[in-house]
């Protein structure tokens, strides 16, 4: 069965969901995974669709013209075969959190420090928060570390980037417990 | 005795609330048998409740000492019959997974220490204090037996540091 990858973003209001899942549901998708969320005010949406007929983007026609007309802006990209298959990490899962004064290129030390060590992010948010005088920035990044790698070894390395910064940085583990 | 295997979601019997045991016999014994064996053969679980294995019974078991979250603070391996928590204090949030729905975990606030009264294996009425994996660990395991499963219970999807008072 092939899969689809559906992102759709629009200015936040009710229904938006409602009217999305009846137009899937109307020409026969499933839904797998899926992830929904505020953004500013902005709605998005990203959903992993399959269908039991359709191979392409072809297949859905103009289904999804009523979401453009009503503000969405909707893409649709087909995925590869596996491309809806997680592989699973073996390594530790820990939660990252950077504060501190807002300044450009705190997503991207971090996220690169990251990266150059293997280290996969598989969830990451963002937000402004404090006031418009003395705005905070607040990251929270989930990630899976490379096997053989521990979290304490992780705080060390991204120590440097306290100072280089000028923000807090915690890092702890939340692998889950399985009870 | 016996290893048994671990029921799955939707099975009804995890949304059952479980009945007392009666009283302590051979069936009984039998059960927490099975449920310590279950528990052990499965090499990472720090705890299993009759229903996990298809029995509506107020019984789990629970053992922290092997896990690196419940080394340091914890009372072995724990027969806990009819268990009723007393008194909750505190609260943590741990991400939870369960054996009876696997490939999800998410995020529980838990009571970090309790007051809890059971029978043990022998029928003795005990009252113990736990805190800390071991306290997070009975309370997943009692609300198995009130049919409440960690989904019923996950606290945030977004952080809470974000939430707006």
């Amino acid at each position: 069965m092939t899969h689809f990858a559906l992102t759709i973003i629009g200015r936040d209001r009710p229904g938006i969901v409602s009217q999305v899942t009846e137009i899937l549901y109307r020409i026969g998708c499933n839904i797998a995974d899926s992830t929904c969320t505020i953004l500013g005010g902005q709605f998005a949406m990203i959903l992993i669709l399959s269908h039991p007929e359709y191979h392409d983007r072809e297949g859905f026609g103009e289904a999804f013209a009523p979401l453009e007309e009503t503000g969405l802006s909707v893409f649709l990209r087909t995925l590869k075969p596996g491309g809806e298959i997680h592989c699973i990490d073996r390594g530790e899962i820990c939660m990252i959190s950077v504060y501190g004064a807002d300044k450009p290129g705190i997503v991207y030390r971090v996220a690169k420090e990251l990266g150059d060590r293997r280290v996969n992010i598989t969830d990451l948010n963002t937000k402004l928060v404090g006031s418009a005088a003395r705005p905070v920035y607040v990251m929270m990044i989930e990630a899976v570390l490379p096997e053989g790698t521990t979290v304490e070894e992780i705080d060390g390395m991204i120590g440097a980037l306290r100072e280089e910064l000028q923000v807090d940085i915690s890092v702890r583990s939340i692998t889950p417990v399985e009870l | 005795m016996a290893v048994r295997d671990i029921i799955l979601y939707p099975d009804p019997i995890l949304k059952t609330v479980c009945a007392a045991v009666p009283h302590i016999d051979a069936a009984s014994d039998a059960l927490v048998q099975d449920l310590l064996d279950t528990m052990i053969d499965s090499g990472h679980s720090v705890g299993v409740a009759a229903p996990q294995i298809g029995v509506s019974s107020r019984v789990v078991v629970v053992d922290v000492s092997g896990s690196k979250l419940g080394r340091n603070n914890n009372h072995g391996q724990l027969v806990l019959i009819n268990p009723e928590i007393l008194e909750r204090q505190g609260s943590e949030t741990m991400r939870e997974g369960c054996m009876s729905v696997p490939d999800y975990t998410g995020n529980v606030i838990r009571a970090t220490e309790i007051v809890l009264q059971f029978l043990d294996r022998a029928g003795t009425e005990r009252v113990i204090k736990a805190s800390g994996f071991e306290a997070v660990a009975i309370q997943h395991e009692i609300d198995h037996l009130d049919g409440i499963l960690f989904l019923d219970r996950v606290s945030s999807l977004k952080t809470d540091v974000f939430r707006r008072k």
